[in-house]
């Protein structure tokens, strides 16, 4: 049996027609060589490739011997069970996968907008830090006033007239800070230390002092009699 | 529409299946399980782009599947192949006849080939395709489509020397 016996017809690879084949040395491109016969010592590779035209007689039995051992399978109803079985199975395998890939699609999805910042955010640098007025420790390049004043070792128990003589450098504190509000008043007498020297500041320096003390609902008679000295 | 297209394809495979079962079992050096795995594998995937390739070459596309998943199964696991001194089936006198023997020869001797020597092998010699369709079947550079296949036949030559006479 030759390799022409074949019953196939077409090939769809080449295009042609079973009988449009070309012979060999035209198929392959090579001019015809009439090679070497088997067990000649052509059994290197190499040698049979830079030289290879036209197929030698074991080439030729080669061929005849594939085309020949072709045994008749027909095509059956197992072979058809089976097929549409894993068309099935392949087509599940398909399913899950896109799905699979959809659900990651929308988790990742889900997971970059969770991630992506919510509304405005605010990047600008925020504003330092509130510092106090008068700072606890003397330092010299922290304190806004232009002298250090020797304000905290002032006792809760020294008198107000000493107070009042040192109030010029509160005072100048004062006015470089914001106007005195009712609640600034209030969150400035929570800075400094001591309660007496606060009350000692405001009601000596500024009125609306006296409306901070007043405001607290203590009876008029003691900041009537703290203002006093000042006025 | 779908009825057609599976019409088409069942006329396709039954009518091209002896012919690519053969080819899958020199594929697969003469496992004959394993060809049929490999063919219907190859089927099941032609199912998959039988609208496209339908009108063109779906035996090209299945001959292509087949080469490059023979050539790759060395691969994988199951394929077990493993090369040895002596051939494992040897033609006993007697019980078979010389076709038979002579088919078992040559199947133990493809299986003793590399699978994409034997790929390129059995594209070049039993699909008659030039260097340049095993290349492309195979889907590497002409040059190694044309080593594979020169190594392997120079491998045959060794192994079926005595069953292929030598010109007197």
């Amino acid at each position: 049996m030759d390799r022409m016996d074949r019953t196939d017809g077409y090939d769809a690879l080449d295009g042609m027609a079973h009988g449009e084949r070309p012979e060999y040395g035209e198929r392959r491109g090579r001019p015809d060589r009439t090679g070497p016969a088997l067990g000649t010592g052509r059994t290197d590779g190499a040698e049979r490739t830079e030289g290879m035209d036209q197929p030698d007689r074991f080439e030729r039995q080669l061929t005849r011997l594939m085309h020949q051992d072709r045994q008749p399978a027909a095509f059956e109803n197992r072979h058809r069970e089976a097929l549409r079985a894993g068309v099935r199975a392949r087509r599940r395998v398909r399913a899950a996968r896109r799905a699979a890939g959809s659900v990651l699609a929308v988790a990742g999805l889900g997971l970059g907008l969770f991630l992506w910042p919510h509304g405005r955010t605010d990047d600008r640098p925020t504003a330092p830090h509130p510092r106090p007025m008068i700072s606890p420790s003397p330092a010299p390049s922290t304190s806004p006033s232009p002298t250090p004043t020797p304000t905290p070792p002032l006792s809760p128990s020294a008198p107000p007239s000493s107070t009042s003589t040192d109030s010029p450098t509160p005072d100048d504190t004062w006015t470089t800070s914001a106007p005195p509000s009712r609640t600034e008043t209030s969150a400035t007498a929570t800075q400094w230390p001591p309660s007496a020297t606060a009350g000692s500041r405001d009601g000596s320096a500024t009125p609306p002092a006296t409306a901070t003390v007043s405001a607290t609902g203590e009876p008029p008679d003691e900041p009537t009699s703290a203002i006093s000295p000042s006025g | 529409m779908e009825q057609t297209r599976a019409g088409e394809y069942d006329a396709f495979v039954a009518a091209r299946w002896s012919v690519l079962f053969h080819l899958a079992r020199l594929l697969t050096g003469g496992d004959r399980h394993r060809a049929e795995d490999l063919l219907q594998e190859s089927l099941v995937k032609l199912w998959f782009v039988w609208a496209k390739v339908a009108d063109e070459a779906p035996e090209a596309y299945v001959r292509k599947v087949l080469a490059r998943a023979a050539a790759r199964s060395a691969r994988r696991r199951w394929w077990g192949e493993r090369p040895v001194e002596v051939l494992p089936e040897v033609a006993a006198a007697g019980d078979m006849s010389a076709t038979v023997a002579e088919r078992s020869r040559l199947e133990a001797a493809l299986a003793q080939l590399t699978p994409q020597q034997r790929a390129a092998v059995v594209l070049r010699y039993y699909q008659d395709l030039p260097d340049r369709q095993v290349a492309e079947a195979l889907g590497c550079p002409v040059g190694t489509a044309r080593s594979h296949a020169a190594r392997g036949v120079a491998r045959l030559r060794r192994l079926l020397a005595d069953v292929i006479e030598p010109v007197g």
